[in-house]
């Protein structure tokens, strides 16, 4: 069953109370969620391009012309979805035991022999796109790549109008910084 | 219409071939051989393509299924009132299930939910090793099973089984599962770290019949009374079990008179198949096709362990990538390829364990409407490389108490790529997400002079992740949200200590827009009792790297804390009639130390055993799961409620949330100063801009401490264990650093 449309921004905006939000759990899924919020975000942000996909609080995959690129809200883009938009961000990387306890305060900070706690952060608006924790050294996280033709089309059964190979572009992007660094 | 194909074994069986004591004279084994061999052929939970003896009348199915769940809560419940541990009467740590002649998941009760599987692969097993016919199989026949290299999470969980016959046929069984606490291991508690071999687990059953026209054995009887040191509470939960297990027969029996045998055989067949479908399509409505990422993170610390195997006395970080591949046809695998090699120690997990972990996280966060089954597991494949940490080749040489431990660790944080494709779909409201945790076993003389084991159960009080639409659950334990801790008297009763604190912590949280739910610490007073030494109880893998929990900008709950007071005043202080600490207080001077005088130790989470006297104190602070978004974006009110309710203090709401407040925390009124919380948040975003740098500048000068094997020696180490193990890791890992093919971590 749909949800209206004030319902549904007012679920998305965190305004319904918790006995709302577990009979919306709690029920049969309304079907057409996806198309509506699609809706919604396509409203809030004001772009003429189709947001494809929301990533996470902040970024979108947008189309625009032949691409589909990841989009701040503020319109900072991160290039093609297919690439990890961390690559594209500024980060900052809590790798001694002092910017850990910034935020894990005394023993509650991890350490920093060991491991980092990576902030990606949008180069335009400065607001917190990620927050990752790993052991030194691992790559960064490529948290979600979608199948967007195959969702389009076999999920929504409407296929978008060109299609794109399902493939992880990441490491070109580090192949050329490395490149770059062995020319310099 | 059912197709059965392959095995045309019941012809066989009445052409003169041993009548079995399965459907039709067929054994047991030919059975699961022919449910297998249909399933491979049909993709068809029993080559049911065409459900129709439950769709032909949809109320008498759902009566069905009724009957069916309500006979295994009666049980459940009806162990809880003749058990004697607090484990089950107080914290309900137990599940039944009713399996097929095959030993294939029908229905399961609610509780610790990770045994649906395992149980059923218990009973095949000993299908598979020709129980029927080297040990005998009849009604009344009773069976124990806790052979954790073969299906189980650890030793402690001990299955009890009963078939349950009808017409003259083997037509289900019944499992109940109940976590032990005291199986007969090393000291101290019944998962215990210090062990590192099988002998030091305590006592196995592998499928042994105990018991048989519905009693116990005299000598299994005798023999549990010899094993343990709470035999007493052993075969209390026994009868607990067994008298759930005969609740449930009877009722079973019940619903064959009343809807026919062949109902109750297809109709089961069907609940499986139907779960299954139901699953495919829940995958399919609520998330999106493609690849998920994200790593768990092990810290195995054994190197100062009392282990009489030197070998062994070694610290290693394993981890292990898990990339989750969403087919469009909404199957799921799940795959572990990098994962580090497993070791001598009791963390190693097994197949069985990691399937018991999925199956508890999918039941509270995909599947949660009553009806998951095998059916609901179907769907999905794990990719576990074989003598990784998930998978050793040779599980019988190894101790196995914390196979949970690693298990859990892995499904927490596979948790939040389901959450990341809940939110690309819209579902914001579904995505949940839990943290591991650690807490103390204990072993020695009680207040009443026995010695045995002592297992608290209060490390299921952890806050649970953010979903993008509200804060987390806070003092929940979503693994076991049918659980709780149960009352602090009890505990006290059990074992000698009094308990400190039931105040949530706020300095556990995972900050974010969202914030997780809170975690409550564990502060005892050791007040009577002697000779008592306490270990690690571990149900999770992580200590000095936070796990990677945190969801669009926020962040991951704060580390375990774990602070010893040993030869305190506490004793005194109570007599002058002064405040003892009953909070964590803040993580740079918590209030263990700064208000009692003693012997501070601050060990990490699996330290080698200790001793506690009369008057020591301890405290376990875990962390909670991962906040959601910028928690610069966090409603200011919010925040002041927070600080009026006591979840936050006036310390994390400027630090991390940029709030400024004008009235102390804890009271019951708190003013938000707006024009100095948008400075503060404004100070904030300006200083990200200033510190932040270009991903590419960090890659660089990572990449140079990598290249040039500067990493520390146990990460370093790790990295050679994963890259040994896969190729594809290493592969991977020197592309995305861009260094020579040849580069392989070295150990300085």
């Amino acid at each position: 069953m749909s949800l209206t449309n004030e319902y549904l921004k007012a679920l998305l905006d965190g305004k319904l109370a918790w006995t709302e939000v577990k009979n919306i759990v709690s029920r049969p899924k309304d079907d057409d969620r996806f198309l509506r919020v699609l809706e919604i975000l396509q409203q809030r942000t004001g772009w003429k391009e189709k947001i494809l996909m929301p990533l996470t609080e902040h970024l979108y995959i947008v189309q625009k012309g032949n691409e589909r690129v990841v989009r701040c809200d503020c319109g900072h883009e991160f290039g093609d979805y297919r690439c990890n938009w961390k690559l594209q961000a500024h980060i900052l990387a809590r790798d001694s035991q002092a910017s850990l306890e910034e935020i894990y305060p005394g023993l509650s900070a991890p350490n920093a022999e060991l491991g980092e706690v990576r902030e990606f952060i949008c180069p335009n608006c400065a607001v917190l796109l990620k927050v990752e924790s790993v052991p030194l050294g691992y790559p960064l996280i490529f948290d979600a790549l979608p199948d967007l033709d195959g969702f389009y089309r076999e999920w929504l059964g409407t296929p978008l109008d060109d299609t794109c190979e399902f493939k992880d572009l990441s490491l070109d992007t580090t192949a050329a910084w490395g490149k770059a660094l062995q020319a310099s | 219409m059912t197709h059965t194909i392959a095995l045309d074994v019941a012809s066989e069986a009445k052409q003169g071939f041993p009548r079995g004591i399965g459907h039709n004279g067929m054994t047991l084994k030919q059975m699961l051989a022919e449910n297998r061999s249909t399933y491979a052929a049909t993709g068809c939970y029993r080559g049911v393509t065409d459900p129709h003896v439950l769709q032909r009348d949809p109320i008498k199915a759902e009566l069905f299924h009724t009957r069916m769940l309500s006979a295994l809560i009666a049980g459940r419940e009806k162990t809880r009132m003749i058990s004697a541990s607090p484990f089950v009467r107080e914290v309900a740590e137990l599940a039944i299930g009713i399996y097929t002649p095959d030993g294939d998941n029908i229905a399961q009760s609610t509780g610790i939910q990770a045994h649906s599987k395992s149980m059923g692969k218990a009973i095949q097993w000993m299908i598979e090793q020709d129980w029927e016919s080297k040990v005998g199989i009849a009604p009344g026949d009773m069976f124990w099973f806790n052979e954790s290299s073969i299906a189980g999470m650890h030793p402690a969980d001990v299955y009890d089984i009963l078939p349950i016959f009808s017409h003259g046929e083997l037509v289900a069984w019944v499992v109940t599962v109940i976590m032990e606490m005291d199986i007969g291991a090393i000291s101290p508690g019944c998962m215990p770290v210090p062990n590192i071999e099988r002998g030091t687990d305590g006592v196995r059953f592998i499928g042994e019949k105990v018991g048989s026209n519905d009693r116990l054995r005299h000598d299994i009887h005798l023999k549990c009374e010899l094993s343990f040191d709470m035999s007493d509470v052993f075969l209390l939960d026994r009868k607990g079990a067994i008298a759930a297990n005969l609740h449930i027969r009877s009722e079973v029996e019940k619903m064959i008179e009343e809807f026919g045998l062949e109902y109750f055989r297809s109709g089961s067949a069907e609940l499986i198949e139907l779960e299954r479908r139901n699953q495919l399509e829940r995958l399919r409505q609520r998330t999106v096709p493609g690849r998920y990422r994200n790593v768990a993170v092990f810290e195995y610390l054994m190197k100062d362990q009392p282990l009489t195997w030197l070998a062994a006395k070694k610290d290693v970080i394993r981890l292990s990538p898990i990339e989750t591949r969403i087919e469009t046809s909404g199957r799921v695998s799940i795959d572990f390829e990098g994962a580090g090699k497993w070791g001598w120690h009791s963390f190693n997990a097994t197949p069985e364990g990691m399937w018991g972990c999925l199956s508890i996280s999918l039941v509270q966060t995909l599947s949660y409407d009553g009806r998951a089954n095998l059916g609901t597991l179907l769907p999905f494949d794990l990719h576990l490389p074989e003598d990784s940490i998930f998978n050793p080749r040779d599980t019988r040489p190894l101790a196995q108490a914390n196979i949970w431990a690693t298990t859990i660790e892995s499904l927490g944080v596979w948790l939040t790529s389901l959450s990341q494709a809940y939110y690309m779909r819209g579902y914001r409201e579904e995505m949940l997400g839990f943290r591991s945790a650690y807490a103390l076993a204990m072993a020695g003389y009680d207040q009443y002079g026995n010695r045995r084991p002592m297992v608290g159960g209060t490390v299921g009080t952890i806050g649970a992740a953010a979903s993008a639409i509200r804060d987390g659950l806070t003092g929940g334990s979503v693994p076991v949200p049918h659980v709780d801790v149960g009352n602090v008297e009890i505990w006290e009763q059990f074992i000698p200590y009094l308990d400190l604190s039931r105040r949530l912590n706020p300095y556990s949280v995972g900050h974010g827009k969202y914030r997780s739910g809170l975690s409550m610490p564990i502060m005892n007073l050791m007040f009577g009792g002697r000779e008592i030494t306490a270990g690690a109880l571990c149900s999770g893998g992580t200590y000095n790297i936070l796990p990677n929990l945190g969801l669009g900008g926020g962040y991951p709950g704060a580390k375990f804390i774990r602070v010893i007071v040993r030869n305190t005043n506490a004793m005194e202080l109570i007599a002058a009639g002064k405040p003892l600490p009953a909070q964590v207080g803040h993580p740079a001077d918590p209030d263990v130390i700064r208000m009692l005088q003693g012997d501070v130790w601050i060990p990490h989470h699996v330290p080698e055993p200790f001793e506690l006297n009369v008057g020591d104190v301890t405290m376990d602070a875990n962390g909670a799961a991962g906040g959601y978004g910028d928690p610069l974006e966090r409603d200011p009110q919010r925040v002041r409620q927070d600080l009026e309710e006591g979840m936050t203090t006036v310390d994390i709401a400027e630090r991390v949330y940029g709030v400024s407040c004008s009235s102390p925390e804890n009271d019951d009124h708190c003013e938000i100063d707006k024009a100095a919380t948008t400075a503060l948040r404004n100070d904030r975003r300006e200083s990200r801009r200033r510190r932040a740098v270009p991903v590419e500048d960090w890659w660089r000068t990572s990449r140079e401490r990598i290249a040039g094997n500067q990493l520390p020696a146990m990460i370093s180490e790790m990295y050679q264990s994963s890259m040994a193990m896969s190729p594809a890791f290493a592969d991977e890992f020197r592309a995305f650093w861009a260094l020579p093919e040849t580069w392989k971590p070295e150990v300085k």
